[in-house]
């Protein structure tokens, strides 16, 4: 039953309530562990869905689901030494809506039922709610606030969106049952005018979750008010799960020869992402903000190399994956500055080579990798995607792009110096420790390994998740 | 049965302007249970649902339960809990907003008009409601400052949006179990806003959107 990797987490999650924290956290461990087994069993062919109208591994939902499964190994780690630290509301509930989240999300990469997915995706905001709140402060509360009702408007919007594709369905007289996969093969019976209408609001609604300008608004408030590990976790899976939810219409849409109408939204919603998350990072005052601009603006890539398809679209599952791995890396490190220096002001952070000097490796090296500069993953990917960018003739496009990831790496580059050396400033209140460092280690490595060497089996994937819609590596 | 789905959208219609005229919160909650109600009983009475099974006839009940009783009883131990009684100081007044109500009643008949969908005979009549439902959704979020009446207003939005997947899609493929989870996410996602409207009100002393305006770059 391949329902158990979801079904798994949310029982244990509700388990967790009622158990001492310290036993939580060993939960929150065996759960994350257990959880990628599951998965890795997934990849083997050992699980077969039991309700096959709902659920089935697709290939692109497998990958973002690995991606996230390892990702929660990585932050229960980091939890565990980091729930000893802070101070907390109520860590009961911050370790049940962990292991929510990791249910949600991966019930969200196994749906092929369109409501399905919109179901879990508007879980997903539910049940990630109390953790942006967990540490009760004002701006927590307003954070929480706008995540909510934003994401839930926009939400409401992509079912509204799928109510119209299923009137597609009945227009072109369909009887099949409305899965993602049995629409692909018929999907050319399907009225384009409201396939069309369907789309707009799919993508207007999920990209309202997933970041993409100009519906971003509750990101970077959520991402820098969130306590670390739970900001590790929207940035790196929380928003692959909503670009899931538009990859999924944009291929049908791409099935029912109307690709070019998809492909030039995703290419226009993508270029505004790219910049307005750029120019936002610029002389931002506060690092948690500027890695969650930095997130908006990674979506963008991502949605712009969807757009342009080809070899681009193979760059977009490479950088999906490099994202996830770098930018939750990021997030764990930069928590571990809060902890220290008690601060997100850049301004008042000084000399972390000094007085936190195994973060500052990870931080630097998270700080390269997130420029897109070798040796780590996001080099390539955003590689791929300007040859294939060029490739398809969108030169145009291409200097946007360029000019966008000059910005961002400017930007970026000063606010890293400045935290980096600077000047010295009082007494750390908490040490590093090495739980809380080994996961962001463990994250970097796994994006330079596979740049070094990806397994076959993940090559393969990727290429069965793109090649419906004309997606190759041989431009 | 034409009669009654006419006069089930009538107060449908009706409730929407009385909300957006409404000053006081108890009261506007009171109209969304009884639109709650309405909007789920629409699907009932409307041509080519007659056929109805067991597992159609336990999920409308659960319907009626949850929109019409529980989301608006959350929405009334809300108002009871922060004691404001009225939304003094909208961002848009009470006859503007009336006003604006017949204006985006004015608007779906023209859309519906239109669109010129081959929708079973009735079912245009649907159309106009669930438009108008969502377009005062929308404005009732924008035009008032209270969160509370933010919550409200998403509420009528997603009745809205019901309305239209009732009135544009055939039920041979919906499943009851798939609707029960989008119900399910309304009502939880509900009780959360209510809990974060508890604390809004305990940390700045009252539930005014515009006093959340600390983050921003």
């Amino acid at each position: 039953m391949i329902e158990f990797i979801f079904l798994l987490p949310i029982a244990t999650g509700l388990t967790a309530l009622v158990l001492p924290v310290n036993l939580g956290r060993i939960l929150l461990l065996i759960t994350a562990l257990l959880h990628l087994q599951l998965t890795i069993m997934t990849w083997l062919g050992k699980l077969s869905p039991a309700f096959t109208n709902y659920f089935n591994s697709t290939p692109e939902g497998l990958l973002i689901l690995t991606v996230t499964s390892f990702i929660f190994v990585c932050i229960s780690v980091y939890s565990y030494s980091y729930m000893q630290e802070t101070e907390m509301g109520n860590k009961p509930v911050f370790i049940c809506c962990m292991l929510l989240f990791l249910g949600t999300m991966s019930m969200v990469t196994l749906s092929d039922h369109p409501i399905v997915l919109w179901i879990a995706i508007e879980a997903t905001t539910l049940v990630s709610a109390p953790l942006i709140f967990i540490h009760r402060s004002k701006e927590s509360l307003e954070a929480t606030w706008k995540y909510v009702l934003i994401c839930s408007v926009g939400i409401a919007l992509a079912l509204l969106g799928y109510f119209f594709i299923t009137l597609a369905m009945d227009i072109g007289n369909i009887d099949a049952p409305m899965t993602f996969s049995s629409l692909n093969t018929v999907a050319s019976q399907l009225d384009p005018l409201w396939l069309k209408v369907g789309f707009v609001f799919v993508v207007i609604g999920f990209g309202t979750k997933m970041g993409l300008a100009p519906m971003h608004t509750w990101l970077p408030d959520a991402h820098s008010q969130a306590p670390s590990p739970a900001s590790a976790l929207l940035s790196g899976a929380l928003l692959n799960c909503a670009f899931l939810g538009i990859y999924k219409t944009h291929v049908l849409m791409s099935v029912a020869g109307l690709g070019e109408f998809s492909s030039n939204i995703l290419i226009g919603f993508g270029l505004l992402s790219m910049l307005v998350g750029a120019i936002f990072i610029i002389g931002q005052p506060d690092y948690k903000r500027m890695l969650a601009y930095s997130s908006i603006k990674n979506m963008g890539i991502i949605a712009f190399g969807v757009g342009v398809g080809g070899f681009a679209l193979y760059g977009a599952f490479l950088h999906i994956i490099h994202h996830s791995l770098l930018k939750s890396s990021l997030f764990l490190s930069a928590g571990n500055i809060l902890l220290g220096f008690g601060t997100k002001q850049v301004q008042r952070i000084g000399g972390i080579i000094n007085h936190l000097p195994r973060t500052f490796i990870s931080f630097f090296a998270g700080f390269i990798g997130i420029s897109g500069l070798p040796p780590f993953g996001m080099f390539i990917s955003e590689v791929v995607i300007i040859i294939g960018a060029f490739q398809e003739h969108r030169y145009l496009s291409v200097t946007f792009f360029l000019l966008a990831l000059t910005l961002v790496g400017a930007g970026i580059g000063r606010i890293f110096m400045s935290m980096s050396y600077g000047e010295t400033t009082d007494k750390l209140e908490v040490e590093e420790t090495t739980l809380r460092l080994l996961p962001s280690y463990a994250l970097l490595l796994a994006s330079v390994g596979l740049c070094i060497w990806m397994p076959d089996i993940v090559y393969t994937t990727i290429l069965n998740s793109i090649k419906i819609i004309g997606g190759t590596i041989h431009g | 049965m034409s009669n009654i789905t006419e006069c089930i959208l009538v107060f449908i219609l009706l409730s929407v302007l009385v909300s957006l005229g409404s000053t006081r919160l108890i009261a506007l909650v009171k109209i969304m249970a009884l639109q709650g109600i309405m909007v789920s009983l629409t699907p009932l009475f409307l041509k080519g649902h007659e056929s109805l099974g067991s597992g159609a006839i336990i999920f409308f009940q659960l319907m009626i339960l949850i929109k019409g009783l529980l989301i608006p009883g959350l929405l009334f131990m809300a108002v009871k809990r922060i004691a404001i009684k009225r939304d003094i100081e909208p961002f848009i007044g009470y006859h503007a907003s009336i006003l604006a109500g017949l204006a985006m009643l004015i608007f779906s008949v023209f859309i519906t008009s239109h669109l010129r969908l081959s929708l079973p005979a009735g079912h245009d009549m649907v159309l106009i409601t669930a438009i108008t439902t969502m377009a005062a959704g929308f404005f009732l979020m924008m035009a008032r400052s209270k969160a509370i009446t933010q919550v409200i207003g998403y509420l009528m939005l997603e009745n809205g949006i019901y309305l239209i997947g009732t009135a544009l899609t055939k039920h041979s493929h919906t499943l009851y179990v798939v609707e029960f989870g989008v119900l399910l996410d309304l009502l939880v996602g509900v009780m959360i806003m209510g809990i974060i409207l508890h604390n809004i009100n305990s940390a700045f002393d009252d539930v005014d959107t515009t006093l959340l305006r600390r983050l921003k770059d």
